[in-house]
């Protein structure tokens, strides 16, 4: 035998965790204290880092009141609306016996990947108080005056919103649904609970959870929503926190410390409410997550089927199918007005952003290039993480977990914000306006949504499958090329997609990073929007569209073909 | 198997059996010792102290129930866990040692583990699953095939070799576990409640499986279980934990026959326990009062402190005789009423009330006593247990 090995291995000091730690917080935290120093500035406006120190910032945005009420309007109707839209839409799909469910899932979970330029595009074309195709083919058929419909208005941002952010709602709450333990409600009926007693002291405490959860989540991301205000809110002129800095931030002269108290604001908002979450979460989640999915019992509706029917078909005819036809139609006019006539159609728009158009195309380009860096560096870092929090024995790992979520606090087009400067400060030469610096920012953002993608994939594989491996004599390189990543290998294909389509999709943390040289879709469609016409940006939107409908097939292919479980057969 | 377990014959008036628990027979070497290990997940303890030795091609079990540190001890063995303080031994080599910082990971310690899921890996077949350590050796080639299939013919798989691992039942994933953990020759297997996941029909049969694989292999085993008829079966010899401590260490009749401790006694087989004072403190046969009767002991190497509720004896169930009423009254044999009776098939249970109070009785339905029959009860004093506690 061989000699007495003393191979030393420090025991549980987490070196691991702590270097994930750092750099995560480190990526964080500068960006974040440049926000913070420039809110603070009252010297020279330009001076980054700043030199001279108040809160006169802060007091100047009692002008801006109006932005921060505007916010706050939209996002609290907009997160009702789409919660008890997710509520209603999760409820029929998951506990009634409505015909099509499948379909109608399916139908559901497009809109939201699409992104809201699509659904801000669209309701633009089809809703506008003059030129909107609806109010346009009311009075050509009624002969009256319109609008019956106006998009261009608080009201019509926050329906768009609500639409388009629903279907987050009904994945939350439907996941919930699908966790809830049917024999719970079961337990009701033969207790002699009635169906209202059995859903309102049964079922709805249950789901409250989620409901919450939900609702706080849909909050946070429409507080930070830029892309449906910016265009839907341009023509009544109707501001919000982040189209307003993004004005300042594009004003002559450009005024950077009023944008960045602005900033501020929205980061502490959504900071308070993302711990609210898991504050709110930590006490009751437990009772419907078991971690099993059951079948939740499904009740036919009998006579008012046909009604919950028509009502899901609407939601998907206004969330999906009228707007991607809206673009299709528009993207295929060869002037700017609408000619119904289907000899006039071209496909001309398509081969001019494609591939004449020098902007557009490097665009495209670019952020299929983007794409697939930030879904290959991003679903790695994710993966480096997830596994460190879930089969790490080092001390922190919890902690490691909660440092990974911290960029959802972010609304992007503030981060975006902090991380130019970054860049700006940094001795690195040539990181300004490259793609490079989109791909850092990206990868940041969206690790909190890499990381739930991967993490729920390598919960699922049993630790003993590695374990036995290593007992086997490999070593731990050996054990995650054989092993691990094997088995991870349909969850590393869907979250790459995942990342590659929110990053296609990107917007606006997007407009403040990219450049002369790195353009790329998001802004593209949005300067497009202002300059182009419509055929045009609808041409660009509907390349964006398909690149991400794409992304969508790749995910449920991946995700559905591999139900080859890696847990031991019972 | 090795054949040095002598074993006492139950009945036999003349056998004086070891009263405490013996250490296990002729000890060639330790092949593998742990040495005070404990091992805590964060501020929880759950392995105080420990020490267990195994001998070349031995069998020993860990056995108690869920949380005693069996598996803890077991994955510290393995280098799947990393105990707080102590030192582990294997084949001579120090794996590790807290005080001389060594830690070998699992991948050097060459062992091989059977888990209680299996652990077969979905994504490669059956042939690559036993492969699999073989390759990591660098076998190659011819070899690697013919060891493949000498493992899996050992365990009756040799027709599924191509078979992927996710077309295999539960008792099949379980014989590839095994095939793969005797494959690449280990120094030592450790088997973490293999058994547990499969059906009652099939555990018994996997457990005869084992067994003969076993006396086939000369291997030396760990075997975690906190079942006492796998660990009866399985093993050479026996370690009883209880919250992270070695409550008796013994070979299986021994446990069976001597239980150590009250816990012991209740945990493995069905006992009596009742209390009382002593009496007659001579260790050649000490004598305690139950009730209003005087019960003779089976002989104890020292005297126990008394606890609590005085001392205590274990009965096992099936050692009473009940014996027609009015035979002579010999050493431990009183007048005794049946007071219930439950045919359980195979076996009958009696409950039986005697002036030293109700006892439990388990005999053959052979030949049966009406329910509040007249009785004599008669305990054999070798099967009368002083308990440590």
């Amino acid at each position: 035998m061989s000699a007495i090995a003393v191979k030393r291995r420090p025991l549980r000091i987490g070196w691991d965790v702590t270097l994930q730690c750092l750099a995560l917080l480190l990526l964080l935290a500068i960006p974040l204290a440049l926000l913070v120093t420039s809110a603070l500035n009252v010297g020279d406006p330009q001076q980054i880092p700043a030199k001279e120190f108040g809160l006169d910032n802060f007091a100047r945005l009692g002008i801006h009141v109006d932005w921060i009420r505007n916010t706050l309007i939209i996002a609290s109707f907009g997160t009702l609306i789409a919660t008890a839209l997710g509520v209603l839409l999760a409820w029929i799909l998951y506990r009634t016996t409505l015909p099509g469910r499948r379909i109608f899932d399916i139908l559901l979970a497009i809109p939201y990947p699409l992104g809201p330029l699509v659904g801000a595009l669209a309701w633009n074309e089809l809703g506008a108080p003059s030129g909107g195709l609806i109010n346009e083919a009311f009075t050509a058929l009624t002969g009256l005056d319109g609008p019956i419909i106006n998009t261009s208005s608080m009201t019509g941002i926050i329906l768009v919103m609500a639409i388009f952010e629903a279907p987050v709602a009904v994945l939350m709450i439907g996941a919930a649904m699908q966790r809830m333990d049917p024999t719970l409600e079961e337990c009701s009926s033969v207790f002699g609970g009635g169906r209202a007693r059995t859903a309102f002291k049964v079922t709805l405490p249950l789901m409250l959870p989620a409901i919450l959860s939900a609702a706080l989540f849909l909050f946070v991301s429409m507080l930070g929503a830029f892309a449906i205000p910016a265009i839907l809110g341009a023509g009544a002129r109707i501001q919000v926190i982040t189209t307003g800095i993004y004005s300042l931030f594009q004003g002559y002269p450009p005024d950077y410390p009023a944008a960045a108290a602005l900033g501020l604001l929205i980061i502490g908002l959504t900071a308070s409410l993302v711990w609210l979450n898991s504050w709110v979460l930590r006490g009751r989640s437990y009772v419907v997550v078991s971690g099993k999915n059951y079948r939740p019992r499904q009740i036919d509706m009998g006579r008012w089927t046909w009604l919950l029917f028509a009502f899901i078909s609407l939601y998907a005819l206004v969330s999906l199918i009228l707007p991607i036809a809206t673009l299709l139609m528009f993207s295929l006019q060869s002037t700017s007005s609408v000619s119904w006539d289907v000899s006039t159609w071209t496909l001309g728009n398509y081969r001019y952003v494609i591939f004449d158009f020098p902007t557009t195309r490097a665009a495209i380009v670019n952020s299929l290039l983007l794409g697939v860096g930030t879904g290959i560096v991003g679903a790695l870092a994710a993966t480096l993480i997830a596994w460190t929090v879930h089969r790490s024995p080092s001390r922190g790992r919890k902690f490691l977990e909660q440092v990974a979520m911290l960029p959802q606090a972010f609304p992007h087009i503030i981060f975006a914000f902090g991380f130019l400067w970054t860049i700006l400060i940094l001795p690195i030469q040539g990181l300004y306006g490259s793609l490079i610096a989109l791909l850092i920012a990206y990868v940041i953002l969206f690790i909190p949504l890499g990381y739930r993608s991967i993490a729920g994939v390598i919960v699922q594989i049993d630790k003993s499958l590695e374990e036995s491996a290593r007992v086997s004599g490999a070593s731990w390189s050996r054990v995650m090329r054989t092993v691990t990543v094997p088995l991870l290998r349909g969850g590393l294909v869907a979250t790459w997609a995942l990342l590659f389509m929110v990053s296609v999709r990107e917007v606006s943390a997007s407009v403040f990073l990219s450049g002369p040289d790195s353009q790329v879709l998001g802004p593209a469609i949005l300067n497009f929007w202002d300059s182009g016409g419509l055929p045009r940006v609808s041409a660009l939107a509907m390349v964006q569209a398909v690149i991400v409908l794409a992304a969508l097939l790749v995910i449920r292919l991946v995700t559905s073909g591999e139900t080859r479980v890696a847990e031991p057969a019972k | 198997m090795s054949s040095n377990v002598a074993v006492p014959q139950p009945r036999d008036a003349t056998h004086a059996a070891p009263v405490r628990s013996a250490p296990a027979a002729v000890q060639t070497k330790a092949h593998i010792e742990v040495r005070d290990v404990v091992a805590a997940y964060g501020e929880k303890v759950a392995v105080h102290g420990v020490s267990v030795t195994v001998a070349d091609d031995e069998h020993l079990s860990l056995l108690g129930p869920s949380g005693c540190g069996k598996s803890t001890l077991l994955r510290c063995i393995a280098g799947l866990e990393t105990p707080v303080s102590g030192e582990i031994v294997i084949d001579g080599e120090v794996v590790f040692s807290s005080a001389r910082g060594i830690n070998l990971p699992p991948e050097k310690r060459r062992l091989s583990m059977v888990f209680q899921s299996y652990a077969i890996w979905p994504h490669m077949t059956v042939f690559e699953n036993v492969a699999y350590g073989l390759r990591v050796q660098r076998v190659r080639g011819q070899e690697l095939r013919d060891r493949v299939h000498t493992a899996l013919k050992m365990v009756g798989m040799e027709e599924l070799a191509q078979r992927p691992a996710t077309a295999l039942s539960g008792g099949q994933q379980q014989r590839v576990a095994l095939a793969r953990a005797y494959a690449p020759s280990p120094k030592a297997i450790l088997l973490d409640e293999p058994l547990s996941n499969l059906d009652a029909r099939l555990r018994s049969q996997m457990r005869d499986d084992l067994k003969d694989l076993q006396k086939r292999t000369k291997l030396s085993t760990i075997y975690v279980t906190h079942d006492q008829e796998e660990a009866m079966a399985m093993s050479d010899r026996i370690i009883v934990m209880r919250q992270g401590r070695i409550e008796q260490e013994a070979k299986p009749l021994v446990i069976y026959e001597r239980p150590r401790t009250r816990f012991v006694a209740d945990f493995i087989g069905a006992a009596n326990v009742l209390s009382g004072t002593l009496v007659s403190a001579d260790p050649a046969g000490p004598v305690i009062r139950v009730g209003s009767t005087e019960m003779r002991c089976a002989p104890v190497a020292e005297i126990p402190p008394p606890t609590d509720g005085g001392h205590l004896i274990a009965i096992r169930t099936v050692y009473p005789e009940l014996l027609p009423a009015g035979t002579p009254g010999a050493v431990n044999q009183w007048p005794a009423t049946v007071a219930s009776r439950i045919l359980l098939g195979d076996i009958v249970r009696y409950g039986v009330e005697f002036a030293g109070g109700s006892l439990h009785v388990q005999t053959t339905p052979k030949t049966l006593v009406e329910q509040g029959g007249e009785v004599t009860l008669s305990i054999p004093p070798e099967h009368v247990v002083l308990l440590a506690g």
